[in-house]
């Protein structure tokens, strides 16, 4: 437990801070207007980001996740992994209670963890792959571990590890566990987290209530949260939503697109906030020797991929789609993720290198590359011209092909493209879930580029039960540095998450796993 | 009225349009690239997740049996199990469709008492200024697409004169009226548009038929001239027209109910297809299917009523 201490007493001092500057007032409710609707907001179930974003207001984790990426105790009071990384014990808060006075027990957490783990239920179960049991007694939770996993006190911070209430679970009507989870969400949860969920129409509208139960205190003292009350209501269309903030109808708009976050920042009425987060917008490459359609593939050489990488202006990319709201990436992960290596920025612009590297590589002459872009997406569109005139000097022909979300998603998994735009955000305080995303062979091609590299896919493996923090460190070093230098993406860049909230809010919070945070909002009288 | 046997004989024509709708629906979801589970867990599943969603979801069937299952669910009243929403299909589509219906009737009826009276004004001062005036501010509704006209509605009425809530929907009748009025209005006014012209033409035909010349020789009152005579004939096409215009207006809605933040079937099927959500997408297109139906019914009823000829073919 000690080496939570340190965080502890650093908390508590950052919190002593902020009420001198600040003094909190208490009641009161917001509206936040989002951009999609929630379905089902379940730990388990949650596969869409306007669900997972909205978990952790529902459900408490053993664990949470602090500001600056440090991990904090949630419902257990400490964490301690055993010396041979194959177990770790937690301890659960005293007192601890259910959004309905229910008590919050060890029963509760081992049915939690169980589901979240039950690979025939959702999706995220493979991040709990490593555990072979949990079991509690009293207050005291067990995880066995079947090899070491550093990433698993990360996950107990995840909000797919949310604890729900067994015995009210349980109750809801249906035969199986999707239809008793949709039930029991329906019904208005019993929760653990800040808040509970008081009404909601679907496609339209939401309501959050002040959870009494809820155990964190705030920085007077008494329990958070302070506000009594979160209205959503979901509005899709971006300027419709602003507009909405504008005429003060709603206290906070998510999703600003960047060629309005100078227009909103000018206005007195409003704060735009650009919260840090682990957004990457990329590019991959596909690495094959040949091409789906059976042709050579240009792009296997390692020498174009650098050379369109050197020949792509980040700073002015970032300028024009992002309106210098982003940053140059420095490695394949956001400078946000843990463990993250990148003392500069990858493949500063430079013409005339990636012009030798063509040379080196044979392709002096020019080849035709295709570019395959969201179509609908303002952004796409501008990366694609962009990129055309900055690629054109070296003789490269670039083509623009159309398609919607889901056919960018076949054609990624099919390897039917050259090159494509994506983007990704962390689900996970952990590196290995990007990593294991755009780098490792086996999972999933390497982000569908085809990128296997034996080097980089062993360091990965060893990583993943590496329980000496030092010795992750450097392995993640490595693959990053392998990473960049082969370079099966065209490295863009790094974007905030854009919300614009109105003056009257403080404490409003999207944390750089993207969740919203509302426990500590509150409203200015 | 129509005779009995010319409904029934309406209505069978009808079945076949659905069973074509159906295969061709079903079909066209099936031929986009992509598929739910891709759309679903887009980047975060591996290969062999996608698998297991896709059997979950019963996709790894042969074409055949997919649509079998479909037919026989869809006669037996089961749509199925959205994929995106994880409810049964029946359910949303029922939660939402009031909304959308309120929206449609009430542009329907914002843009007959905007083209009416204003078309009979027009068609009596045939190219006087008062004609050239009205039909002019129309052409620009006419040329404007409805989204367009939607974001300037919002942007003056809404936020910066504050006379209407920006978006969303309301409780209650006269709150929905309310909340409702800039997504109607700004689909009413190209509605109308159409309507105006179709009507205006219409009037200035009949006006100058010899019927009612004759009519009005007779020394009929001007009231009776005007309803049995005049509008009786002018409406006949104009009504052709709007239950035309009801069938685009379904489509229309994809359109306003996104801009405007309504939570209607519209919006819900562009989500459904971005979704790839094929049983959503499958039941929305009958629901669409149903309403356009029945709106062409109802115009052949009325346009039967107003001119018995048409009864007789």
């Amino acid at each position: 437990m000690k080496r939570l201490l340190p965080i502890l007493m650093g908390a508590a001092l950052g919190l002593a801070a902020a009420t001198s500057a600040l003094a909190i007032e208490r009641g009161g409710a917001m509206t936040f207007a989002r951009y999609d609707d929630s379905t089902v907001i379940d730990p388990v179930y949650a596969d869409r980001n306007p669900d997972l974003w909205m978990v952790t207001g529902l459900y408490e984790t053993l664990l949470r996740n602090g500001p600056d990426g440090s991990i904090l105790p949630g419902l257990a009071e400490g964490y301690d992994v055993a010396a041979d990384g194959l177990s770790i014990k937690l301890k659960l808060r005293d007192g601890l209670k259910f959004s309905d006075g229910s008590a919050l027990t060890g029963a509760d957490v081992v049915f939690s963890l169980d589901r979240a783990r039950n690979p025939e239920l959702g999706p995220w179960a493979g991040l709990l792959g490593a555990v072979d049991k949990v079991s509690a007694d009293g207050n005291q939770v067990t995880l066995t571990l079947k090899n070491p996993d550093p990433t698993i006190v990360s996950i107990l911070a995840t909000f797919n590890t949310g604890i729900m209430p067994k015995a009210a679970f349980e109750k809801a009507a249906g035969a199986n566990d999707p239809e008793k989870a949709r039930a029991f969400f329906e019904a208005g949860p019993v929760t653990s987290g800040p808040f509970t969920m008081k009404s909601r129409v679907q496609g339209s509208s939401m309501t959050f209530e002040r959870n009494p139960n809820y155990w964190r205190p705030g920085t007077d003292g008494k329990p958070l949260p302070y506000l009594d009350q979160v209205d959503f209501v979901i509005i899709p269309d971006d300027a419709t939503r602003i507009l909405k903030l504008q005429a003060g109808e709603v206290d906070a708009a998510e999703f600003i697109p960047f060629a309005r976050v100078g227009e909103l920042g000018a206005d007195p009425a409003l704060k735009m906030e650009l919260f840090p987060s682990t957004r990457i917008v990329y590019a991959p490459i596909n690495t094959r020797e040949t091409l789906k359609d059976g042709s050579k593939n240009p792009l296997a050489d390692v020498k174009v991929r650098q050379a369109l990488n050197y020949a792509t202006d980040k700073n002015i990319l970032i300028k024009l789609v992002t309106f210098d709201t982003g940053k140059p990436m420095t490695s394949l992960m956001s400078a946000a993720t843990q463990l993250h290596y990148g003392p500069e920025p990858l493949y500063p612009y430079n013409p005339e290198k990636a012009k030798q590297l063509l040379d080196e590589a044979g392709l002096g002459g020019g080849f035709e590359v295709k570019f395959t872009t969201l179509a609908g997406s303002a952004d796409d569109a501008t990366l694609f011209t962009a990129l055309q005139q900055m690629w054109s000097p070296l003789g490269v022909n670039l083509k623009v092909e159309q398609v919607d979300n889901p056919t960018r998603g076949e054609k990624n998994r099919s390897g039917d493209f050259d090159i494509h735009t994506y983007g990704w955000a962390n689900d996970v305080n952990d590196p290995a879930q990007v990593t294991g995303w755009l780098g490792y062979y086996k999972q999933r091609q390497a982000v569908g580029t085809g990128w296997n590299n034996a080097e980089f896919n062993t360091l990965f493996e060893a990583s993943n039960v590496e329980v000496d923090p030092a010795k992750r460190k450097d392995e993640y070093k490595k693959m990053q540095e392998i990473y960049a230098a082969d370079a099966p993406l065209l490295f863009l860049f790094e974007t905030p998450f854009a919300v614009a909230v109105s003056k009257s809010i403080e404490g409003y919070v999207q944390t750089p796993l993207g969740a919203n945070d509302f426990a500590e909002a509150w409203r200015a009288k | 009225m129509p005779s009995l046997s010319y409904l029934l004989a309406r209505l069978l024509q009808i079945i076949p349009t659905f069973l074509l709708v159906m295969i061709f629906i079903f079909l066209l979801v099936r031929l986009l690239p992509g598929d739910p589970a891709i759309a679903m867990a887009e980047a975060k599943a591996t290969d062999a997740q996608l698998e297991q969603i896709r059997h979950n979801l019963g996709l790894d069937q042969p074409l055949p049996i997919q649509f079998l299952v479909f037919v026989k669910n869809t006669l037996t009243g089961d749509l199925g199990r959205s994929i995106m929403l994880k409810a049964p299909v029946t359910e949303i589509i029922l939660a939402r469709l009031p909304t959308t219906i309120f929206l449609a009737l009430y542009s329907v009826l914002l843009a007959i008492c905007l083209a009416g009276p204003l078309a009979f004004l027009a068609a009596s001062r045939v190219n006087r200024p008062v004609d050239v005036a009205i039909r002019s501010v129309f052409q620009v509704g006419l040329s404007m697409p409805v989204f367009y006209i939607g974001l300037v509605l919002l942007t003056v009425l809404a936020a910066q004169l504050r006379w209407f809530p920006v978006g969303g929907y309301g409780t209650g009748f006269l709150d929905n009226l309310h909340h409702l009025i800039l997504p109607a209005l700004s689909v009413a006014l190209y509605t109308s548009a159409i309507i105006l012209r179709n009507l205006r033409a219409s009037l200035i035909e009949v006006l100058d038929a010899d019927y009612v010349q004759f009519a009005r020789a007779k020394g009929l009152s001007r009231r009776i001239v005007m309803t049995r005579h005049v509008l009786r004939n002018a409406l006949v096409s104009t009504v052709t027209l709007l239950g035309l215009s009801i069938g685009n207006l379904m489509s229309g809605t994809l359109v306003t109910e996104t801009v405007f933040a309504v939570p209607g079937v519209g919006r819900l099927m562009l989500e459904a297809i971005f979704a790839r959500d094929y049983p959503l997408i499958q039941g929305l297109t009958l629901t669409f299917a149903v309403i356009v139906s029945v709106v062409f019914l109802l115009t052949d009823i009325v346009q039967s009523w107003l001119d018995p000829r048409l009864r007789q073919s």
